[in-house]
Parts: structure tokens; sequence; C-alpha cells
């Protein structure tokens, strides 16, 4: 057995940023307070001064700048990890995002790669209302020339990014703010987990639950408890929610027939339409019952600790909706 | 400049008008497809401080950037054949006249007014970590000023002393919008204070002006000196677009002042003066026309990029894991 340690999902990623830093001099970190502060989940605690200001970069409250410095410099072979806030501050970056880190590599014909990682944050469960809650990683799946990862634990954060960074590719990289203090032991060795591979977190029969994020949490306790009722859920986490491991999800379902997603974003028009469509294309004549959504409501994320939590998956409604599709 | 220099420059602008001639034709006849933004009158711009860079600089562009990329050096025929959407454009024909990038020689335009400002800025900071002394420049209109992108790009070029060279092509009108309603300051390069840059308004009609200013500023941003903002005051003589309603925003009387103050006409004036002869403009004139026929004719010639080749490259594949 390998060594471990036990760490939490923010110090798995500080350790990411650390290896990488020193395996590849073009890597750099650029963001809002990634220097003084460590960021705000103290993810780069300590990296300023083992690595300097050149390669830890404070960087003003702008975003588009933030991104197009990235793309900029990415373009001219650096590899920068530009850190955005919280993903509801992203919407300034949109067009560098959009319209110049998923298009230069089409648009160059090929030649011109923008291996950039943008990190950020989303998600509720932290008290902060609707301007700084926000799942919005709908929005990115939906641009052709982007991945976007949606790491559920100390382990795949840290393997997650490692791959990202090494990816030539823009990564959308989405963090969960209510998973940064989550502990797990972690492997000391260095390890990276390939991108576009699912997770099969739980191996099951009754039914499959597909969840990302902080609701894989969910799915499994979700699934923990149901277990003790002699109900057996196979929950997979995508990892990479573009591109979609659609294989392991599809393998999945057509052994239990039966499948929920998860999402904390609301339902219409998003990823969480998309699995269901997978599934419903791809394993339609063996479905016992069609495809259940459980996901965030339709509305601004509520103030405070009770209203927030109502308006997005709980375990309590993973476990109702199971009951139901093995009704 | 002397004689011989500003005949040099006085070829580069005559090259970017004739050129801009023999495009705005393909536009009329459909062969080129895409929106098409003429350059007539901005010339002295482009020769002026663009031409100055190396190939390993790079230049952001705009929508309006067939000339930019020419005098940064990107051959006619690769500018030309990529807004006919021909295999041999500079994106392999799948930007049109309005973005394309030509990776070798390091020229990115866009049609999304302002992007390449903070764009620049990484570049520049690349260029900075790698310790060369390449720089970025950036050309964007009047219009771009108003972004966002605007304010944070050169604010952060400024806090990182980044080498980056601005030019605003300010050619009054941000399509049929005059820049006095706009922008509230003026000259526009007051904004530069802002960023504590020097404001540098200079005549954009005037090619020497023009590359003075810019070659003070390239050389500053090489020695590591940080970015300048230049303003170069000059005027689009055709529309916006191709077509578009002029008569809404602007008088013939006063597109024919601006006329009278076409940079190549006064260029030509200034040699004249200095005694070159008018035949030898006359020649250089007919033997530029020349080879862009040549260029027209071979360029016609070229296949179309297929849609296979159009939409390939949207990404990098995932490696084989297995």
């Amino acid at each position: 057995m390998s060594e471990t340690q036990n760490i939490t999902y923010g110090q798995a990623l500080g350790q990411a940023y650390r290896e990488e830093m020193l395996r590849d001099e073009n890597v750099y970190l650029m963001g809002e307070d990634v220097g003084r502060w460590g960021s705000l989940y103290r993810a780069s605690t300590g990296l300023l001064e083992e690595f300097g200001p050149e390669r830890v970069k404070d960087a003003p409250l702008s975003e588009a700048a933030i991104a197009g410095c990235a793309v900029g410099s990415a373009a001219m072979g650096m590899r920068p990890i530009a850190e955005i806030m919280y993903i509801d501050f992203i919407s300034i970056a949109m067009d560098q995002i959009v319209n110049h880190a998923a298009k230069w590599h089409q648009l160059s014909n090929g030649k011109v790669k923008v291996p950039l990682v943008i990190r950020t944050q989303g998600g509720a469960g932290r008290r902060n209302s609707s301007q700084h809650s926000q799942s919005l990683e709908n929005w990115f799946v939906n641009i052709p020339g982007l991945i976007v990862v949606m790491p559920s634990s100390p382990y795949d954060i840290k393997g997650l990014l490692k791959s990202s960074i090494r990816n030539d590719n823009p990564v959308i990289f989405i963090e969960h703010k209510s998973l940064y203090f989550e502990k797990e032991e972690v492997p000391t060795e260095e390890y990276l987990i390939p991108l576009g591979k699912a997770n099969v977190k739980r191996e099951g029969e009754d039914v499959t639950i597909v969840a990302t994020s902080w609701m894989v949490k969910f799915a499994m306790e979700a699934a923990g408890q149901l277990a003790q009722e002699g109900i057996s859920c196979e929950v997979i986490d995508p990892r990479t929610i573009w591109p979609l491991d659609k294989e392991t999800i599809v393998k999945s379902v057509n052994k239990t027939k039966r499948c929920i997603v998860v999402t904390e974003a609301p339902a219409e028009g998003g990823w969480s339409g998309e699995v269901a469509s997978v599934v419903g294309e791809q394993c339609f004549k063996i479905l016992e019952k069609p495809v259940k959504r459980n996901t965030g409501m339709r509305t601004g994320i509520p103030y405070g600790p009770v209203h927030e939590l109502k308006a997005i998956p709980s375990a309590e409604t993973i476990v109702r909706d199971v009951k139901e599709i093995l009704k | 400049m002397n004689k011989e220099e500003l005949l040099e420059y006085y070829q580069k602008m005559l090259y970017l008008r004739l050129f801009d001639d023999l495009s705005r034709n393909l536009k009329m006849k459909d062969i080129v497809w895409s929106g098409y933004h003429p350059y007539p009158g901005q010339e002295a711009v482009a020769a002026g401080a663009i031409s100055q860079l190396r190939k390993e600089d790079c230049l952001l562009g705009n929508h309006r950037s067939h000339g930019h990329a020419v005098a940064k050096g990107s051959s006619v025929r690769v500018v030309l054949t990529e807004m006919m959407g021909r295999q041999t454009g500079v994106s392999g024909g799948l930007g049109g006249a309005m973005q394309f990038i030509h990776a070798e020689n390091n020229v990115f335009c866009g049609s999304i007014v302002g992007s390449g400002i903070p764009i620049a800025a990484g570049m520049g900071l690349a260029f900075k970590q790698k310790g060369t002394d390449n720089i970025a420049m950036s050309i964007f209109g009047d219009g771009a000023c108003n972004t966002g992108a605007f304010h944070e790009g050169l604010n952060l070029a400024a806090i990182w002393k980044l080498p980056v060279v601005y030019i605003l092509e300010n050619n009054q009108y941000a399509e049929a919008m005059p820049v006095d309603e706009f922008v509230a300051c003026s000259p526009l390069s007051k904004r530069a204070r802002a960023y504590d840059l020097e404001e540098i308004t200079v005549d954009g009609n005037n090619v020497e002006a023009v590359h003075d200013a810019a070659k003070k500023a390239i050389e500053k941003a090489r020695k590591g000196g940080g970015p300048s903002l230049i303003e170069a005051l000059t005027y689009r003589t055709r529309g916006h677009y191709i077509g578009d309603p002029e008569h809404t925003y602007r008088t013939k009387e006063e597109v024919a002042e601006w006329k009278e103050k076409c940079p190549i006409k006064q260029c030509k004036e200034k040699l004249i003066g200095m005694g070159v002869s008018e035949s030898v403009l006359d020649e250089l004139r007919v033997s530029i026309k020349k080879e862009l026929k040549e260029d027209e004719a071979w360029a016609i010639e070229q296949p179309f990029a297929t849609f296979e080749q159009a939409t390939s490259n949207v990404w990098i594949p995932l490696p084989d894991y297995k």
C-alpha cells in the first residue's frame, strides 16, 4: 500500500498547484487575492513566498483582464491558472472565455493552443444568497472548445487539476465552496486523474444516480441510507461534465434500468437534461421508468442557512426519488 | 524621415490602399463574403506603427484588420484568400474578413470590439516572463475605448509594466456614432492619465508622426519601460461597412474635407517637394497594381475550405488514457 495523507479539498488543491509549478516553470497563478491571502479558501497559501510575485500574481478586480491576460499568455506558451473568485463573477469574463479562449484553436486552423485553466467555485451552502451561490456550469457545456471539470473530493481535485493544467485546451475548473474543508485520504505519491472519465463512486444494482460536485456527497449519503433498507444504488460522478463519459453512464443504466440525475444547477436548458437525453436515446428500450431529475430550483439562491438548502437537492430528496423510481 | 525612408512608407500606404480597393471590389462581387470594413483613409496608422513590428511581436487587431495584417508582414495572398474562404487563407478560410489568426506571423484579429486589449497584456506578460524583448501591439478604434476591456486591460498593462503598445485608431466614428457624443473627454488620449501613462495624440494622417510616436513606444516597451497608448487622429473615408447609410451620420462635405487630408496624398506632396518625380510615384502605383492583379488571379484559383476542414480543430482531443 502506498502512503496516504488526510487532507482537505483546499489542501489537495494547493498541493496540485505546487507540484505543477515545480514541474513546469510556465505554470503561474493569477487572480484576486491568490497571493497574500492564498486565495479565498487558502488553496494557494505559501505559494507567494515559495514562488514569488511573478508566478503568484494578485490581480485587480478585473475579471475581463484576468481572463484576457490568461488567453494572451497561454497563446504565447505560458500555462496560466486564472482564478475567478466566485463563478458568479465569471459573467464579466465571458467574452474572453467564449469568444477567444474557446475559439482560437479552431480559428487558427489548429495552430494556436490556449492551454489555460480558469479555476472558480460555485454553489450554495455558505449563506451568500443569489449573487455568490450560483451553479453556472451549464453555460460552459454549451460552448464548443471548452472542457468543464467539477471535482467532488480531495482526491479528485488534486488529480483533476494536475491533468487540467497539462491539457492543451481551455479548461473551466469549477470547485464547490462547501467542499473546501472536506477531508479524505489522498496518496502522498503523485497521481493524475484522466479528464473525460467518470468515476463509479459506488457500485449497485437497482438504480443509477449520476451526480456532480457537492451533490455527489448527498448521493453517497442517500445510497448509504438506502442500503440499510436493502436498496442498492450505483453512484456515478462524471468528474468532467464535458466531454461526457457517456459510456460509463450507459453501461450502468443498462444494468440498473433506472436513472436519476442530480445537479445543483436548475434543470431547464441544462446538463442534467443532456444526461437524461443520452440515457433516453441509448437505453430507451430497457428503461423501467423515465429518467428522473433532482435539481436546484429555478430560483435565485435564497439567503440564509435554512432557505438555501431547501432550494437544492439533499440526501433526503434523493432517497425520496430513488424510492419513487423503484415503485 | 529622409526621402528614401518616406518613399518606403509611401509605398506601404499605397499598397494598403490598392489592396483595399481590390478586396472591396471582390466584396461587391460577393467573392469576399462576410461583413467588410473598408480601411481607406487610415493607412498611415497601419503603415506607420504596425510595420515596425518584428515577426515575433504580436499584433491584436479587430474587425477592420486586413490592412493591419498586411502591414505586419502577412502576404496579401494569405489575407485575401482568408477573406474569400479559401484553404490558403491565414485561418484556412475559417475566419473570413472579420476574425482571423495568422499564427506564423503572430497576428490575432477578432470581431469583438475591445477584446484584444487585455489579451495583448497577457502576451506582453508571457514575453516578460520568458525574458524576451518581444512586445504586443493592440490596435483598436475609438469605439473600443468605452468597453470594460479597454479600462481593465490598460490598467493591468500599466500596473504590471507590460511590454505593450496600444494604438487607438480614432477614425471619428464608432459605426455611425460620432466620437464626441460617446466620449466625454477630448482628446481621447486623456484617458491615458488614469493609468499614469503619457497623453499622446498624433496626426494619424501623417505617416511620419505615427511612425515616430510608435517607434518611441516600441523601444520603451522593449526596454521594460511598460506600455504606451497612442491616439492617432484619422478618418475613415468610406462607410463603416460597404453600403452603410452614411447620410445618416455625416455630410459629403465633411468626407470631402478629410479626403483632402488623405495620408497618401499628403505624403505624395511632401515627396514631390523633396524632389521625387511624379513619374516615379506613378510607376510605383502601376507596379503595385500589377502585382495585386497577379495576387487576385492566383487567389481566385485557390480551393475553398471544405466543411470538414471548417469544422475541425474545435478542440484538441483528450489523450487516450488506456
